[in-house]
Parts: structure tokens; sequence; C-alpha cells
């Protein structure tokens, strides 16, 4: 029985140089999951359409299971594992954690994904640009209001570090 | 936050420390069922019906079995026969077809490889013949005189008739005399009503992974509501022993009552034990949608009488529910949902019938929201005929303690009117509804559940506290637990954790659902706490060298006339000298579960060129009890108004006239974004539960049930059309609109 | 004597009677009595019906208790989601 020819891949996985094998339609979410044991992303839909698979690829937020792992060849990949710095949770999750942004908790590792790529790029955001921001991403428990009070009140603190 | 009575000074409860199980959950460690992994485990896949209603003729797996990397195939013959009446035999069936493929997406083969796309191309291999059958796909064709029967194994329960039928169930209530009061009537207002099949939605699909191992045992590891009821349900239709079956929760990314029943786990189970490995199988998202329970889709017809001053004195109508491929009780329950207002005067018909769709599920409060989006609009639009306020009216005519439900049982205490005076008095309530705009309002209510719960309290060697239950945590539960424990216990709430055991480790405990964790479990809890709290101050008095009748506890100490305090940390230490292990397990069939009443409010625009329906803003009041911990009770508030409105505004099943879903994919079964919503004000109104020693009720359901009225309310007062379809979508507002 | 209340569906053992006084130290007993005096139903509130008593609802309410002058309610099971 033979398998099917898989590529080696060598990529940055929240600041790890890391390789594993990927056929050519491994997905970069199963590729995360099953070949480097990162299961923080999750499979809500396989479509693209959920957003619990968002990664950061060289800093964009992409729909993991959209993209096939090949192409994640060279490239820098944050999962929501690669958030914290140590053992200092980020201040999303901080916040997240403070203003109950989560219920059954499945979506959240693609919402700090989502939330850190945003507040990245624009640190006071408007409420109306941050739920923009995280429509992607779909929640099903907390209706998003304790989610967005939460990359609210992240963005103050990371603001306020900033000064 | 509301408080209603004078309530008792809590330490800890209503407080809002951070959820125990939170980090994990947001480093990306929890693990929930599709996270974990076994060494040399098999993939499952699972071959579905692509017709809506079939004879199976012949199945031949041959071919399967051959391909690369397949280790074993199954099909409803590797299961025993359930008979008639046997309560799981329409769960088996639902899981593998046997005979009959009774809606498109129905399973009827399974298979285990080394891969996911080595079992999914198998499954794709095996060779089905059917017999065409005809399919039924509405209400009212299922209901229609001469009707194909969409299961021909269909009886109507209660009904004693042995006859095949689509008709599930057939609940007629009624009290006194509504032909009169509709005489007597000043306004009677009739609609008729429609919504259509809408799915939970939970982001995480239904995913297990089962080992069985060389002793015939299964080890599970399911996401569920209930492991408990999986170990049951999977026990009777494998034709096991439930000894032989282990069942651990994996975190749960969601259920909403979609995973009170089972999918998977007797398929992997067997296929585990066909092939000597271990077995996952995780749902596809398509699969979710095309094979997995949505709530019923629905018609009714209802009519109400009214006074000139409001008072709403008779309610006529009949409700029906297109339950999907077996027997549900959608009917009864709906029926029986009907019970916020007096109305002296009652006739009502519920009926649940068939359909060749998926066998319906529990969607937070079952059948109550189809029938209040009904109630509720009738009764707005009998405040505007009467010129008079829709809270008023409500008011009017709300239910207190001692009111009769539908089913004729009095409604003990109650906070229906507390909840309506929250919003009358709400700010959103009293601020003028601004140009463009307009408002509705609407309400609801669940009963609630009790049923059955064990918890086990130990208390560690240095004074703090391990907290054990069976209650899969689906909102925050588990750190309700940890704070009723905290103030029973008289510690600090972080130093307590709880857990949710599997079922060798903790005592039987039914599904979290019908609102019962931090009711029924937290009872549990706190009477384990009572009894370890006996026991600690005997330990203390003998430590103290006193009577036992002489020590008090307070405050998480141990207190004696004259004597110093004794910590429980103190008293910890000592356990072995004076007794040995400090732990206790209670259980109970809880009664008295109280039910939780909510008030909606929302603003709303409508653009008349789109037909787009913006919420603009959303202010909701539920009675609670109590708050264990607020911020999990507004969660459950935000969460369920979030589905309602999805609900009312753009989720339906589209299905072409074969039955095929059209419509199975997150894209075009559209939920609510971030970008839909507004914040989401809550009012949390706390009516004690007598019957609860915190007062709690459970409030996970409420929430769902006034939405879709308080929106078509909204939509009523901004454009003169009283919609009376869901989903309010675009396409079916500008309809509205255009025959005004 | 307690009183059993029939929801709808199951006067249809009863002749339509709705209330029915009848003799029980328990909600058992009385489903026993109910069965005797009225074939069947006892089976139909066995399998498909919890007790509601003094505006509780008690699901398997066999053993429960009643007083003389109790109402029992006899409803179908309540779930939830």
């Amino acid at each position: 029985m033979s398998k099917r020819s898989r590529t080696h891949v060598t990529c940055t996985v929240n600041g790890d140089e890391v390789d594993f094998l990927a056929s050519d339609d491994t997905s970069l979410l199963d590729a995360l999951r099953d070949e480097l044991g990162l299961t923080g992303a999750k499979e809500g839909c396989g479509t693209g359409d959920c957003g619990a698979c968002s990664v950061l690829v060289d800093g964009r937020v992409n729909c993991s299971c959209l993209m096939f792992a090949p192409e994640a060849e060279g490239t820098d990949i944050v999962t929501v594992e690669g958030i914290a710095e140590g053992d200092q949770l980020h201040p999303l999750q901080q916040t997240f954690l403070e203003g109950a942004a989560l219920q059954c908790g499945i979506c959240t590792p693609g919402f700090l994904v989502s939330a850190k790529a945003l507040l990245d790029e624009n640190p006071d955001p408007t409420e109306t640009e941050i739920r923009y921001a995280l429509a992607g991403n779909l929640c099903r428990c907390t209706g998003y209001d304790k989610i967005v009070r939460s990359v609210q009140e992240a963005a103050v603190q990371l603001r306020g570090a900033a000064r | 936050m509301t408080v209603t009575e004078d309530r008792p000074t809590y330490k800890w409860v209503g407080t809002r420390p951070i959820r125990h199980d939170g980090y994990d959950k947001v480093v990306g460690k929890a693990r929930f069922a599709a996270d974990l992994n076994l060494p040399g485990q098999l993939h499952g896949a699972i071959l579905r019906s692509p017709h809506g209603h079939a004879r199976i003729l012949s199945i031949d797996t041959s071919v399967a079995e051959a391909m690369p990397g397949v280790r074993a195939v199954l099909t409803a013959a590797d299961f025993p026969t359930l008979e008639m009446g046997n309560p799981e035999r329409d769960v088996a069936i639902n899981l593998m077809a046997r005979d009959v493929v009774l809606y498109v997406g129905h399973a009827l083969a399974a298979v285990a490889a080394s891969t996911r796309a080595e079992a999914e191309a198998a499954a794709a291999a095996i060779e089905v013949e059917y017999e065409l059958l005809p399919v039924v796909l509405s209400l009212d064709e299922s209901l229609a005189d001469g009707a194909p029967l969409a299961n021909e194994d269909n009886r109507t329960a209660f009904s004693g008739s042995d006859d095949p039928s689509n008709l599930a169930t057939v609940t007629p209530l009624e009290r006194g005399d509504v032909e009169a009061a509709f005489e007597a009537a000043d306004l009677i207002v009739e609609r008729e009503f429609e919504t259509s099949w809408v799915h939970q939605g939970y982001i995480e699909p239904h995913a297990c992974v089962v080992d069985v191992g060389a002793d015939g045992k299964a080890d599970i590891w399911a996401s569920s509501q209930g492991h408990f009821r999986v170990r049951a349900q999977t026990a009777a239709v494998l034709g096991w022993d439930t000894a032989r079956i282990k069942v651990t929760p994996a975190e749960i990314g969601g259920g909403f009552g979609g995973k009170t029943t089972i999918y998977l786990e007797p398929v992997a189970a067997r296929l585990s034990e066909k092939s000597g490995r271990p077995v996952k199988i995780v749902m596809s998202r398509d699969e979710v949608l095309r094979a997995t329970g949505p709530a019923p889709a629905s018609k009714s017809r209802i009519r109400i009488a009214a006074t000139s001053d409001g008072e709403l004195t008779a309610i006529d109508g009949w409700i029906g529910y297109a339950v999907g491929c077996t027997n549900d009780m959608a009917g009864f329950i709906g029926a029986m949902s009907v019970a916020s207002y007096k109305f002296p005067n009652l006739k009502l018909e519920a009926v649940a019938a068939l359909t060749n769709t998926p066998k319906s599920a529990a969607y937070r409060a079952p059948s109550a929201p189809q029938a209040a989006f009904a109630i509720e609009s009738v009764i707005d639009e009998i405040a505007q005929g009467l010129g008079l306020d829709p809270i008023d009216v409500r008011l009017k005519n709300a239910v207190t303690e001692g009111d009769p439900t539908a089913m004729g049982s009095p409604h003990p205490r109650i906070g229906f009117v507390e909840c309506l005076e929250a919003i009358r008095d709400s700010d959103h309530y009293r601020s003028p509804v601004a140009e463009g705009t307009a408002r509705g309002v609407g309400s609801g209510f669940w009963f609630n559940i009790g049923e059955q719960s064990s918890a086990t309290v130990n208390l560690n060697e240095d004074g703090t506290a391990t907290v054990i239950t069976g209650s899969p945590d689906i909102g925050g539960s588990r750190a309700s637990m940890a704070l009723m424990a905290a103030e029973e216990l008289g510690i600090d709430v972080h130093q307590i954790t709880p857990v949710v055991a599997d079922t060798e480790s903790v005592g039987f405990t039914d599904v979290t659902e019908g609102s019962r964790a931090t009711f029924a479990t937290g009872m549990a809890v706190v009477n384990a706490c009572r009894e370890l709290i006996d026991e600690l101050k005997a330990r203390a008095a003998t430590i103290l060298g006193v009577d036992a009748e002489a020590v008090d506890w307070l405050d998480g100490e141990a207190i004696a006339d004259g004597k110093e305090p004794l910590s429980l940390a103190a008293i910890t230490a000592k356990a072995k000298s004076t007794g040995g292990p400090l732990t206790v397990t209670a259980s109970l069939n809880a009664g008295g579960a109280g039910p939780s009443f909510a008030v909606h409010c929302c603003d709303v625009a409508v653009d008349e060129e789109t037909g787009q329906v913006t919420v603009l803003r959303y202010t909701t009041a539920q009675d609670a009890g109590t708050a264990i911990h607020p911020s999990y009770v507004e969660g459950q508030m935000q969460g369920g108004t979030a589905q309602g409105i999805g609900w009312a505004l753009n989720e339906e099943y589209v299905y072409d006239d074969d039955g095929t879903m059209l419509n199975a994919s997150f894209l075009d079964y559209r939920v609510p974004v971030a970008s839909d919503l507004p914040m989401i004000e809550t009012i949390i109104v706390e009516v004690p539960n007598p019957a609860h020693p915190y007062g709690v009720r459970g409030v996970g359901e409420t929430g769902i049930v006034p939405p879709m009225a308080t929106i078509a309310n909204a939509v009523s007062a901004a454009t003169s059309v009283r919609m009376t379809a869901l989903p309010m979508s675009p396409p079916a507002i500008l309809a509205a609109l255009g025959e005004r | 004597m307690p009183r059993a209340h029939l929801m709808t569906p199951l006067r249809r053992f009863t002749d339509g009677e709705g209330v029915i006084e009848v003799e029980g130290a328990t909600v058992g007993a009385m489903i026993v009595e109910l069965d005797r005096r009225y074939p069947g139903l006892g089976e139909m509130l066995t399998k498909g019906a919890s007790a509601a008593v003094d505006g509780l609802i008690h699901a398997e309410p066999e053993y429960l208790a009643v007083d003389p002058d109790t109402d029992v309610y006899f409803v179908a099971p309540l779930t939830g989601g």
C-alpha cells in the first residue's frame, strides 16, 4: 500500500522553527492540529465561514481550514497557543477571562487571534470597527456583547501600557 | 441588576470570579472531543442517504472492505434490533437506518480506516439499492388527508391506536367557555403564523473517540451535554450492560439541547470492537446541518379575545410542529408553554407530525419559541388595537403565584410581573423612540426541570476543596458550583476546584438540559457541603474537647464558647487523627425547579428599500431567582437573545422537492455575527425560588423565547405590517411591504 | 381524599372526567387505584407523566406522599434543551 507523496514543510509557529510532512490537500488547520499537536485552532465548518480555525500567517488573519499546509512553507504563523508571553497572558486573554467573554470556549481561540490582529493594526477601534473586524468569527453562546467589551477593555490596557 | 426582595448578604454568591476552566480555554489547552487522539486510532466516516425516504433493498460493503486502510465496516445489521416500545428505538434507528432511510442524510453504514480520507472514500464505495418511497416535507403535507406515511413505524402517542400515522402527538387543552368569552369580547384578533426549522448552531460539530478494549469495555470521550445519557443510550443501542461503558465528558463546544442525544458513540464503539483499534468520528458541518436535530418548523392559528380595558379573556387556537422522522413530544410541551397569562377561557390543540427531515432535537426551551412568537404577536396587535401600552396589557393579565398553567396546575412563586416592571422602568423603555426607528416588546418563560444529580465534596489536607459533579459545563456552571460551595464552607472560591467527572467517578447525574445544572446539581453540592460541615463540627468538638452540640460553624470556622475558633484548614490538618478523610457525597432527585420569565424590548430600523431589519438596541429582563455568578447569568440571557434574533431574521432550512437541504453550511445558514447585533443590555431580576437553598432558578433557556415576537412587534410598529412568518429576512420583508 | 387532575388527552379513560377523588397515601398508590377503576390509565400515567403538587413538578412521583387535601396534576414530562 503506497502513501501519497507528502511535502516537507518548514515554517515558524509561535516563534519556534518547526517542520512537518503534509499532502498537497492537507489543510494548514489539520497540519497544525494533527502533525504539530496544536489543537487550539478548531474546525467548526471546514469552509472558511466560522473563523474557529483563525491563525495569523505573516501577521494576517487566515482561516487555516482554507489554506493548504504546503502553502505555509517559510511563513510565520501565530496560533492561540502563541499569544501569551511565557506565563504572562496577553491583555486580551486576561480581559476575556475577567469579562466572561467565553462560555463554551470553542470559538475563543479564533476570536483571540482575530482580535489580536485588529489591535495590532488599530489600537483604538470603535465598537463598530471591532464588530466588523470580528464578523468572520462566529459565536453561538455569547451574543458577542461581552466579547466586544473585552476587546475594548484590552485596547484600553494596551494603549495605557504603550505610553 | 434589580434585587426584588430582601435577600441575605452573601460573601461569594453573586460575585464574578474568573471561571476555573477559563485559563485553559484562552490558551488553547482545553480539550474538546476532536482534540483527543489515541495511539493507533482509526477515523470513522458515515455513509448517508441521498434519498428523503426509501426502502433499503440491499447494502453491499464488499468493495469498501477491500479498500486501502479500511479496518471495519458496519451497518444496522451490526446492532441488535430494538423492539417497538423500547424507549431508545428511535435513537437507534436515527443513528443507523434499519431497512428504511427516513431523510436525506440518514446514516446507513459506517467505515473505520487509517485516515479520514480513506474512510470517506470507502464509505462512498458502499453499494446500496433503494426503492424510493414518497417524501413528506412539510406540516401541511404530513397532515393532509391521504398523506403518505413519513415513517411507517410511527404510532400516535397516548392514543392507544396501533395504526401507522404521521401524527406524533395530539394535545387538546381546555378550560372555561371560550365561545361565550368571544361573544362578549370588545376586540378579537386572529392570526396565522409560520416558522421554519432552525438549528442549534453550536460551533463544535459532534465528535467522539471510542476505544473498546480486549475486555470488551468501551472508553468513550464525547462532546455531550450528558455523559450518563451517552452511556445509557449507547448501552441500549448496542445491547450492552452499562458496566461495560465509561464515558468521559470532553469540554463541549456548545449544545443548546442539540447534544442531549447521541449520533456517533455506538457506531464508533462497534467499529472499534470490530477493528480492535480506537475509533474517532468527527462530523463535518455539512453532516451536522443535514443530519442532526433541528427545532421543529411550525404553523399556528391563534385567536385572542379582549375587553376594551385590556383584559385577555380567552385564547383559542391551534399549533402544529413538524418534528422530523420519528415521534417527538414537541406538541405536548408546546401546548404547555402557553402559561404566561391568566386566560380564564382557553381552548388549544397542539399537534406534532412527522416529516422526512432529520429527527428533531431540543433547542433551548423546545417548542416554546414557536408558540410565544404567535401569542406575543397577537397580544401586541391587541394592544395596538385598543390603544394600550403593550407592557400595561401584559401586566394586567400576567400570571402570578397560584394562577393556573395551561396544564391546570398552579404556578409557584414566579417573577413575570417583576420582569415586566423592570422593562417598563428601564432606561431603554423610558427613552423616546428615535426618528426612523420603532420599538417592540415580548415575553416568554421556561418551566425548568430538577431531576437527579450527585456531588462529592472532598476537603484536602490543607483546607482547600474539590467539588466533583457530573454536570457537563455548558455555560459556566462549574464556577457556580464553586461559588455555592465557597458560601457554604466559608472558604475562598479560589481554594475550591470544581471538576466534572466521568461516569465512573461521580454518582449518576442527569443531562445538563432544562436549565437544571445550577439548580439541581447546585443543590447536591450544597447538601454535600452541609453534611460535611456537620462532620467538621464533630471533628472540631474532638479537637477542642467539647460536645458536638456546642460547636457552631461560621465563616469557615468552628466556634465554641470559651475556645479559640478553629479554621477549616486547622481541622483538615487533623483529619487523620480525628476519624479519617473528610469527604461527603450527596445525591437527589430535585423537585421544585422554578420557572424563569423574561421580558424583552428592542428598537429596530427597517430599510424599506432592501428589506433589512437592523436591531439597534436590545434590553432583556429575566428572573434568575438568585444569580450565583452574574456574568454567566447575563451570558445566558445574551446568548439566548442572539439565537432568537437569528431565528427571527435569517435562519431557516431550505429544502428542494426531494428533501435535500440546499443551505447546509454556515455561509447559507446565516446565524448572527458580531456586526449584526448591538450590545445586549441585561437586567437580572431576582425573585428567589423558595425550593432552592440560594433561591436559584435555571436561566439558560428562557432567553430564546421572546425575541421573535419582540422583533416582529417592532417591525410592525415600524412598517404597519404584521410579519407572521419567520424568518423576517429581507425578501420576506420586501414582499410584505409590497402588499401593504 | 386526594384529587387527581388529568390532562385532556387522558380523559378518554374516564368518560371525560378531569378531576377524580382517589384514595392513596402516595401518588403511586393513587395511580394503582386509578388503574383499577379505569383500566389502562395506570400505564399512561406511569410511563408518560410527572406530577405537579403544590406548584412543584416531580418527575417519577411514585413514592411521593400525599395528604387528604392534596391536588395532584398529572402533566406530561418536561425536558428542555
